[in-house]
């Protein structure tokens, strides 16, 4: 598969590394260079310096030939953009993103973006979690 | 008209200030303490109301009253804020029109295709100027390979208010200077003598650069 991941985030990181070491092909960007640190030395993927909005970046990355989009920048309106021109204007097949702010799941789900939100996961986590060992007490 | 506008720089509060004189009702959401008290502080409250909150967010959207707004205009310097602010507007509040500033020009497009209304991007009007004046250069360049001294300009006939009402034959036009040809609306005219400008009017001079930079400096200095 050939997988564009936009933001080298700690998570963006920890995706590279699960594809790549799969024997899938990916593309990261990231628009702070710096960002690439979070990647181990050596990583079979290529890295693209610049802003995962700009339509001119994503072609780059190779955004009209991607399989899917993992979009998981630390701002949530810059997932939703990408995942929006992925899905929209690229019919990119598989586009994902993360949301960081529980209630934009509700709103943007509607929009057909398959989101992910880390402190919905953790907090039905510990409930579900909680609930079993109390149940099996 | 109500309008909300998300953003309170530079150019969400010249906005607000010009939409005031036009007596519209503005309410303003903008995230940073500093610019709301200077949009506090500047703008007329009988007109405008400030919000300190995330435009991009639900809850600060309807605590702002954006079920009463008929515009909703994204203002904010980042693009994807400006999108997510006029999607939730539309397809969550139902605000009838969505207008986004972009900064990127190869945005408009994208935000056109992704629902908002209206996109403007101030590059792009910068660079269309920047355009149609390199087309003149062009044609200058053309013009003067057969002649060293003739050149053709356009003028806004706004900026001189003095020519207009009077038919061309008395403006005392100087000889060796002549307008070939007037831009009204999309028409271009072929003046005569008795033809008279009008305020809107565009006019291509065409003569000797030396006679066109001094007649335009006396166009100026009246």
């Amino acid at each position: 598969m050939f997988l564009i991941i936009a933001g080298c985030t700690q998570v963006g990181a920890l995706l590279v590394k699960k594809f790549v070491d799969t024997g899938h092909n990916v593309v990261v960007i990231d628009r702070d260079k710096g960002n690439f640190d979070y990647l181990e030395t050596g990583c079979n993927c290529l890295m693209i310096h610049g802003m995962p909005i700009d339509e001119d970046v994503l072609k780059e990355a190779g955004i009209e030939r991607a399989d899917a989009l993992i979009a998981v920048t630390a701002e949530d309106n810059m997932n939703i953009m990408i995942s929006q021109i992925a899905k929209h204007l690229y019919h990119v097949p598989h586009v994902m993103m993360q949301a960081n702010h529980p209630e934009r799941q509700a709103v943007l789900s509607a929009k057909g973006l398959h989101m992910i939100c880390p402190i919905a996961l953790t907090a039905d986590h510990f409930y579900t979690s909680l609930l079993q060992k109390e149940n099996s007490i | 008209m109500r309008i909300m506008i998300i953003g309170g720089g530079n150019v969400g509060f010249y906005l607000s200030k010009t939409l005031i004189a036009s007596k519209h009702k503005i309410m303003i959401i903008e995230e940073n303490p500093t610019h709301c008290e200077r949009l506090v502080s500047n703008l007329d409250s009988k007109w405008v109301e400030v919000f300190l909150g995330d435009g991009t967010e639900v809850n600060c959207l309807r605590d702002a009253g954006i079920h009463h707004a008929d515009v909703l205009i994204a203002v904010t310097g980042y693009d994807q804020n400006n999108l997510v602010a006029c999607q939730l507007a539309k397809d969550y509040f139902g605000v009838k029109k969505t207008i986004a500033r972009v900064k990127n020009p190869k945005n408009i497009r994208v935000f056109e295709k992704l629902g908002v209304d209206s996109v403007i991007s101030s590059t792009e009007s910068i660079a269309n100027v920047i355009n149609q004046e390199l087309e003149w250069n062009d044609v200058n360049k053309l013009i003067r390979e057969h002649s060293s001294s003739l050149r053709l300009r356009e003028v806004q006939v706004r900026q001189a208010p003095w020519l207009i009402h009077h038919p061309l034959k008395d403006l005392g036009i100087p000889k060796g200077i002549i307008i070939i040809a007037i831009l009204r609306r999309a028409q271009a005219i072929i003046p005569s003598g008795e033809t008279i400008l009008q305020e809107e009017d565009k006019i291509i001079l065409w003569g000797e650069e030396q006679l066109i930079s001094d007649f335009l400096h006396i166009l100026s200095a009246n």
